[in-house]
């Protein structure tokens, strides 16, 4: 500026007089003039996604000055930090992480601003919830500055997040022990402390309510083996069956798992023994003639065949029985040795328990099956052809 | 006793520059003076060995800096010489430094030392006084409580150390700290299965602490929790209903069966004592009413045999189970009591104290007659045996 040494304002006249004349240069357009002032940095509200120099000159100019290759890491990396603040400020915890991790990466020797750097990225990383990587950051952070208490706090913080209570409490007696009366830790401490106590709790009543389920299947198993009852193994015997016998009780039985008790019907019922020790056993009856089944789910072992009959055929019949042959005096029950091919009759009025407890019946998939049939009926001439019958 | 001539000789032999294996055997016996009333007491009259002693135990070979240690060990264990081994506080203050050391081998000798010398009212403050200036109680609780402070220490005396100094209103206001995390952390060591002189020690001192009925709210607030601990160590294996389960602390749920109690009777005591401390104001009672620690005790005093014990703990039920206390005695601890109700009681506890230990002799008197019976009867069954042979 040419300051004329007299106190005569002509320089500043002239300069006057020209606004009145020409229109200056680089003005905002009548129409857009809003997008445009967006551009200018200083009066931008939001920061664009993506800096190109064509249409952000200035801010790619900004850019270029923070990231400048040319300054010393420490500067460098004070940039990057203040960068990544600016993010984290806007919740743009990723690009923030971004900032933080090249900051990082200057490898600058002032540990002060590479602890800063490492705890506000274990604190972005905290805010997108990968608590993982927060702890690995605050660890870092603890190892260069071992008294840093945001550090401290943020790692206290991820552990207990991560359920790693035990840790919390000693992330927490760390930083206490160079910030004796910090507010923040003592709680932290306090939270960590009572989780882990929980937790404990938690994995106490587990391990009963295991011991106890365990009891329960044992008692259930023993109830089934002291009767004599014989369980089908249908899954592949994990030892070779001698002497190409069927498996024999004692020892299959202390093979089985309490799988070969699971039924197959979708009810999901299961064979249990009561309060008064007596077991009841979910039981299908077979009606081959028409291809269709019933099911009990819990026949009682001291029930017996005739009133359970008397139940499902007593007072109405079944859709399916067409003939209407189907009335409970008419039936007559078999249950199939598949081995020996042979049918075992069984008079209705027996106990369900001493069917099960007999030398050729075994209990398939958990569910003792019954063949049930119209005495005398074509069906049961065709059925019981090349069968052997007998009685129990 | 030995002759001033003679005391003189040790004297001359306590020296840094004598002769190590004369210096070896002087500190030897002297050692074994102090293992008795006579020693200490002649070695009291002679402080002069004692700043010797003092100064042996920086001497470099470690055989004679341990008996050293030894020595002022027993010496501090008795009281009477608690004055001439304080006469020069600055060798103490050095010595306690030590224990900051982690690499120091001596640092458990050191807190049995100190230890010692906190027992006693007057020597406890002098010693309060010091230790919070040249180390700091906090310091002292953080080593406490520190898994691997030093390899060669385990510091369990540091236990009995803060149950002494909790004699010491100062003491106890500073482990009480609000705004620091201190008691708090010696909570879990009531359970401290490898040491019972640690696990003694700090129920000692939550036992002092809870003397302070002003803090009782803050110790059983949720924030500090102190009841679990204090009914950890007293609680069993038994099994316990769902709903008496749900009712329990946290801590104190579904404990396995192969939960152990506290094996020491006078451990056992002080906490049941410390749980009565509790119960003194109205606001200890209503949280007791709330964590529902009844089945815990009941199961306890099922399984208690010792008869002190079962009294503590009959004392305690009866708070528990009794009914509040009419206006202006709520504080338990804090009610008047009228001098002739207070002479009565006096007579009525000396009373049951006498009860109890006739009780405590008849039960070991039909104990011995039992084992009498039995080698008796198993005597008589040897001779019809060999009668047999025969």
């Amino acid at each position: 500026m040419a300051a004329p040494q007299d106190d005569s304002d002509d320089g500043m006249d002239e300069f006057m007089e020209k606004f009145k004349t020409t229109t200056y240069k680089n003005a905002f357009s009548k129409d857009n003039w809003e997008e445009e002032f967006d551009k200018i940095p200083m009066f931008m509200k939001k920061a664009p996604e993506e800096i190109d120099s064509q249409s952000y000159p200035e801010l790619a100019c900004l850019q270029a000055m923070i990231h400048d290759e040319d300054a010393p890491p420490e500067e460098q990396a004070a940039n990057l930090k203040d960068e990544g603040n600016e993010f984290f400020k806007e919740k743009n915890y990723k690009k923030a992480i971004l900032s933080y991790t090249a900051g990082l990466n200057k490898k600058c020797g002032d540990q002060n601003i590479n602890t800063v750097l490492l705890t506000n990225r274990a604190a972005a990383h905290f805010h997108l919830g990968n608590m993982r990587s927060a702890l690995k950051d605050a660890a870092a952070a603890k190892k260069i500055k071992p008294d840093h208490l945001k550090a401290l706090i943020r790692g206290a913080q991820s552990c207990i997040e991560l359920r790693s209570f035990a840790e919390g409490v000693q992330w927490c007696d760390e930083g206490l022990k160079v910030h004796p009366t910090d507010k923040k830790l003592q709680e932290l401490r306090a939270t960590a402390d009572k989780h882990k106590r929980a937790a404990e709790r938690d994995t106490r009543k587990a391990k009963i309510r295991e011991k106890k389920l365990h009891g329960e299947k044992e008692a259930l198993l023993a109830a089934i083996t002291d009767r004599g009852i014989k369980l089908f193994q249908t899954s592949k015997p994990r030892h070779r069956e001698s002497d190409g016998e069927e498996e024999s009780s004692s020892a299959a039985l202390s093979q089985l798992s309490l799988d070969c008790l699971s039924s197959q019907e979708a009810t999901g019922a299961r064979v249990f023994l009561d309060e008064q020790h007596i077991l009841h056993w979910p039981v299908l009856f077979l009606y081959p003639e028409h291809q269709q089944t019933d099911f009990i789910s819990a026949f009682c072992e001291n029930d017996c065949f005739v009133n359970h009959l008397a139940l499902m055929f007593g007072e109405e019949l079944p859709p399916w029985d067409a003939d209407r042959k189907y009335h409970p005096q008419n039936l007559q029950l078999y249950f199939e040795d598949e081995v020996k091919d042979t049918l075992y009759q069984v008079k209705p009025e027996t106990l369900l328990l001493k069917v099960l407890q007999h030398k050729r019946f075994f209990v398939k998939a958990g569910s003792p099956s019954f063949i049930v049939v119209v005495k005398g009926s074509p069906f049961w001439e065709q059925f019981s052809t090349g069968k052997k019958i007998r009685g129990l | 006793m030995l002759s001033d001539f003679e005391a003189a000789e040790l004297l001359s032999f306590l020296t840094p520059e004598a002769r190590p294996d004369v210096k070896g055997h002087t500190t030897s016996y002297i050692l074994g003076l102090s293992g008795n009333r006579d020693g200490c007491r002649f070695l009291r009259t002679k402080p002069d060995i004692i700043t010797a002693l003092f100064a042996l135990t920086s001497d470099p070979s470690i055989a004679i800096a341990k008996d050293c240690y030894f020595t002022l060990i027993n010496l501090s264990a008795d009281e009477t010489l608690h004055q001439v081994l304080l006469t020069d506080i600055k060798v103490l203050q050095v010595m306690m430094k030590k224990v900051l050391d982690p690499e120091f081998v001596f640092s458990d000798q050191i807190c049995s030392i100190l230890s010692n010398l906190t027992r006693h009212l007057k020597t406890c403050k002098i010693m309060f006084k010091v230790l919070q200036e040249d180390v700091g109680v906090a310091k002292l609780v953080e080593i406490f409580c520190a898994e691997s402070f030093n390899k060669k220490a385990k510091f369990h005396h540091l236990g009995p150390l803060l149950s002494n100094l909790t004699q010491l209103p100062e003491a106890r206001s500073f482990m009480m700290d609000k705004d620091r995390c201190v008691i708090q952390r010696l909570f879990s060591y009531t359970q401290y299965q490898a040491s019972v002189v640690r696990r003694g020690g700090v129920v000692g001192t939550l036992r002092n602490c809870c003397f302070d009925h002003a803090h009782h709210e803050w110790l059983l607030s949720d924030d500090v929790d102190i009841l679990p601990f204090l009914m950890l160590p007293l609680a069993g294996p038994e099994e316990l209903t769902e709903k008496e389960n749900d009712g329990l602390p946290v801590d104190l749920q579904y404990l396995p069966e192969d939960k152990k109690r506290e094996e020491d009777p006078d451990i056992r005591k002080m906490l049941l004592e410390t749980l009565l401390l509790l119960t003194a104001t109205k606001a200890g009672r209503d949280i007791f009413e709330k964590k529902s620690v009844y089945p815990i005790m009941r199961e306890f005093h099922k399984w208690e045999t010792d008869v002190h014990v079962t009294a503590a703990c009959e004392k305690l039920v009866e708070v528990l189970i009794g009914d509040e206390p009419e206006p202006g005695m709520e504080n338990l601890l804090e009610v008047d009591i009228p001098e002739e109700v207070e002479e009565k009681l006096t007579k009525a506890d000396a009373r049951e104290q006498e009860e109890l230990e006739k009780e405590q002799e008849r039960m070991k008197q039909e104990e011995e007659e039992e084992k009498k019976k039995r080698s008796d009867t198993e005597g008589s069954e040897k001779e019809q045996e060999a009668g047999l042979i025969r």
